[in-house]
């Protein structure tokens, strides 16, 4: 049996430790409440400055840029928390002042130095800010963090080099789809998609390369940038690829693109016998290439065993325009059956006015 | 022969004697361990919330929200006589601030007009429909409606009465997009709550297929359109006990089985899933009471079980959104509440046993089922044993009455220390009362939900097990809610928190 004496020893350590916590809570908030206040004090004289600025006309800002850069490290410290969520509130002339008056400060060579900070949320931040100024001169320094040993500072980096406007990050991008410290590919996709045409040539690169992550990867991103210039490499994709997601990916993107190199391979990705998911996603692709050539196949389609891409195909058919409408009049009308009830479902949204023409896609890359 | 009788009864009463004693050890144990268990996922979790805080800065929030890659959503909410309150929830869900999501409202068979209340605020039109049978049904869909001529993302679908379960299974058949966040229609969700919980699905999408969000209580909160604009601790002593008991055991518990990869529950009041992982375990099991709970064990047991390409998964537990709902301000109907909760927990465990200590689960089976049979499952039953066998112990002498007062002394200033050690990570964290009484208020709820509130609940919770083994019929109660805006009936106790 345990002591009694230590028993009445625990019992004393525990009333203490509860006493400590309860005096710990309230430091904690009062610390926090204090730190607050202090902030808003130091901050308040310069407050009207930073507001100035940003309502400032071009020539009246350099004057205000001066005197906000020469504030003192204490008053900076308390006034950069609003500067920070100002940055990403405002856009044009505001947002490049505020740019601007980071860099008088030194922000962005201060963060270029922490990128090799031992601390992964040094690391992370500086990465957030470089791209938060779109720090151009940095876009390579950043391409390493891609490779960093922790997660979080990798998506900073992809997400800031998306941000940075400079394709040369394209390479780097692609490349942190594959090997053992990896980017999600939904962050690379945004990242190719945010650097816009200037990344096509690196960005089509990526068609070719013997990982399906990264082929997939560069489809979607020139499928969500416009590149119709590429359209014929990714109709060529929908239909060689060996890999389900890459083909997935180019059906999509050539709806998106809204070429008639388009059409060919998305008709024939419909075709039964090709996985459900691609069926789905090719079905409604063909409405947003608004084709009225695939009518009669998206018709076929509306008997289809598999009750969802029935119902891409029927709601496709909605954006065909008047043939696609009267071709889901007739099946509405024709042999009662699943294809008939498909029909009218489309046809009663259009009615309402409430079409759901997002297709459900059950593949997550 | 006198002599013989007297020295059996003797033996008789040293082994009554032994086993009262061993049994109050036991009971000694137990109430140390379950404690140092709670302590360290607090701690775990504290660790995960450090990380979380110093990364925030960059987690890139804001991306998620303006990005075309953002996963859409359909958030899925299932009603039954909610006219009161349905038309404000459905409003408010509509104006979460997230990229692309659409809201499948599913009236299970409701007899107060719910519809009615929905057709009239959004000018819902009925429309043919077809529905697929992704996952099972029962109840049958009777009629489908969509608000005529707008971009509102709502779908409203009427059916058979048949169960919360069979309605969330009607809204994932009816969902079009690969995440389904499954809602009640009484809750109130955070404006950025969609975007914090979809966070892991953006960053991991190839590994996550599940997160939980934080419920809080919403007692005493002042709610604005919809949403909570100020949060703080209840005035009563039943409210103050539940929100020290969410912090100790739902929001830092849950907090910390994430991060050790053991997170078996997510909240029926906000969960996000992924579609295709839902159907593949063939959608939410009607016959379960806690059907969010078996999702979730199901996953796990599913994702184990499929082989090795489907082992490398996560489902996480999320902190920063919250979604607000009112707890019983009553005891008889919390009593019924954690009535509802300890049967479903004992039907998943009995439903899931064979995962219980077997190593091919492995953490789920090795320390987390082990650890709800150990301090959730018996933990009313060796409650109670003790409130009995202990005071048996010092009547009968086995156990020496000034250790026993020292020691339940020191115990229950233990527990305490594990409740305070969650207000204290709270505030440090979110700080989300922020009022010098809600502090005070914690206090006062770490008191009672140790000395008191956990005995009562014990009982109601003994008799969910028994509900359990023996088939009892399912209850589903009606409470008067009182907690913001004007007091409404609904249905009761169908969330698991």
């Amino acid at each position: 049996m345990i002591n009694t004496a230590l028993v009445t020893w625990a019992l004393l350590c525990l009333l203490v430790f509860v006493l400590m916590l309860s005096l710990l809570t309230v430091a904690v908030r009062g610390a926090r409440m204090y730190r607050r206040r202090r902030r808003e004090r130091i901050a308040a004289p310069v407050r009207g400055l930073l507001l100035e600025l940003l309502c400032a006309a071009e020539d009246e800002q350099d004057e205000l840029l001066g005197r906000l850069a020469r504030i003192d490290k204490r008053t900076w410290a308390a006034l950069d928390p609003t500067v920070a969520a100002m940055l990403g509130k405002v856009s044009g002339r505001a947002r490049s002042a505020l740019v601007r008056l980071y860099e008088l400060r030194g922000a962005a060579d201060e963060a270029v130095a922490r990128l090799g900070s031992r601390s992964a949320a040094r690391r992370g931040r500086a990465a957030h800010v470089l791209g938060q100024l779109s720090h151009r001169p940095a876009a390579l320094a950043v391409c390493r963090l891609l490779d960093d040993r922790d997660r979080d500072v990798r998506l900073a980096a992809a997400r800031a080099l998306g941000r940075t406007g400079d394709p040369v990050a394209v390479p780097h991008l692609l490349r942190s789809l594959r090997g053992a410290r990896t980017v999600p590919p939904n962050v690379v996709t945004a990242a190719l998609t945010s650097l816009g045409r200037d990344a096509w040539p690196a960005v089509a690169a990526g068609l070719r390369d013997p990982e399906p992550l990264v082929r997939a990867v560069a489809i979607e991103a020139l499928g969500m940038t416009g590149a119709i210039s590429r359209a014929a490499e990714v109709a060529r994709a929908l239909r060689e690829d060996a890999d389900i997601e890459v083909r997935i990916r180019a059906a999509r993107a050539l709806g998106r693109l809204g070429m008639p190199d388009g059409l060919p391979p998305l008709l024939a990705a419909i075709r039964p016998g090709r996985p459900v998911a691609q069926r789905i996603v090719a079905a409604g692709a063909l409405g947003s290439l608004g084709a009225v050539a695939a009518t009669g196949p998206l018709t076929e389609l509306l008997g289809d065993r598999n009750p969802h891409v029935a119902g891409a195909a029927a709601r496709a058919l909605l954006r065909l325009g008047p043939a696609g409408e009267a071709a889901l009049r007739e099946a509405a009308d024709g042999r009662p059956g699943p294809a008939a009830a498909q029909a009218r479902a489309a046809l009663a949204e259009a009615a309402v006015g409430g079409a759901r023409h997002d297709v459900l896609v059950e593949v997550a890359l | 022969m006198i002599a013989a009788r007297v020295e059996k009864w003797d033996g008789l009463l040293g082994t009554v004697h032994g086993l009262v004693a061993l049994c109050d050890t036991a009971v000694i144990i137990y109430f140390l361990a379950i404690n140092s268990g709670y302590l360290v996922l607090i701690l775990f979790a504290l660790a995960e919330l450090v990380r979380r805080l110093r990364r925030a800065p960059f987690a890139g929030y804001e991306d998620a929200a303006g990005s075309p890659f953002t996963p859409p959503i359909s958030v899925i909410m299932p009603a039954y006589n909610e006219a009161a309150g349905i038309t404000e929830a459905v409003r408010a869900m509509l104006l979460l601030h997230y990229p692309v999501f659409e809201v499948v409202v599913v009236d299970d068979g409701s007899t107060d007009g719910s519809l009615e209340a929905l057709a009239d605020a959004f000018d819902l039109a009925e429309v043919d429909h077809v529905v697929p049978e992704d996952v099972p049904m029962r109840g049958r869909v009777t009629s489908l409606h969509l608000p005529r001529g707008g971009p509102v993302p709502l779908v409203v679908a009427r059916k058979d009465n048949g169960g919360k379960a069979d309605a969330l299974n009607v809204g994932i058949n009816l969902a079009r997009y690969p995440l389904l966040c499954m809602v009640d229609a009484d809750c109130i969700l955070d404006s950025q709550a969609l975007l914090a919980v979809a966070k892991p699905f953006s960053d991991d999408p190839l590994r996550v297929v599940a997160t939980g969000g934080v419920v809080g209580i919403a007692n005493g909160c002042t709610v604005e359109a919809g949403r909570v604009v100020e949060a703080h601790i209840p005035g009563d002593l039943l409210g103050r006990t539940q929100v020290v008991e969410y912090l100790r055991a739902f929001f830092l518990g849950r907090t910390g089985w994430s991060k050790v990869g053991g997170l078996l529950i997510i909240a029926g009041a906000f969960g996000l899933f992924r579609r295709d992982a839902v159907v593949a375990v063939g959608g939410m099991d009607p016959d379960c009471i806690g059907e969010d709970a078996e999702l979730v064990v199901h996953l796990h047991r599913q994702l184990r079980e499929r082989g090795r390409r489907h082992r490398d998964y996560r489902i996480v537990f999320v902190t920063e959104p919250i979604s607000w709902s009112e707890a019983p301000a009553r005891l008889r109907v919390l009593g019924r509440q954690r009535r509802r909760w300890q049967r479903g927990l004992t039907e998943i465990l009995l439903k899931h046993r064979r995962m219980i200590g077997n190593p091919r689960y492995r953490r789920i089976g090795l320390v987390a089922l082990p650890f709800y049979v150990l301090f959730e499952l018996l933990a009313p039953v060796v409650e109670l044993a003790g409130l009995v066998l202990v005071p048996l112990g010092v009547l009968i002498g086995a156990v020496d009455a000034d250790f026993l007062w020292r020691f339940l002394l020191a115990a229950y200033a233990y527990a305490m220390v594990v409740s305070l050690v969650s207000v204290a990570v709270e505030e440090y964290a979110y700080h989300r009362f922020s009022r010098w009484r809600d502090l005070w208020g914690a206090v006062v709820g770490v008191v009672v939900e140790n000395i008191g509130y956990r005995q009562f609940t014990a009982w109601w919770r003994l008799r969910g097990i028994w509900d359990a083994l023996h088939r009892s019929p399912q209850e589903w109660g009606s409470m008067k809610r009182s907690g913001f805006g004007a007091p409404e009936q609904v249905r009761e106790g169908g969330e698991r928190h």
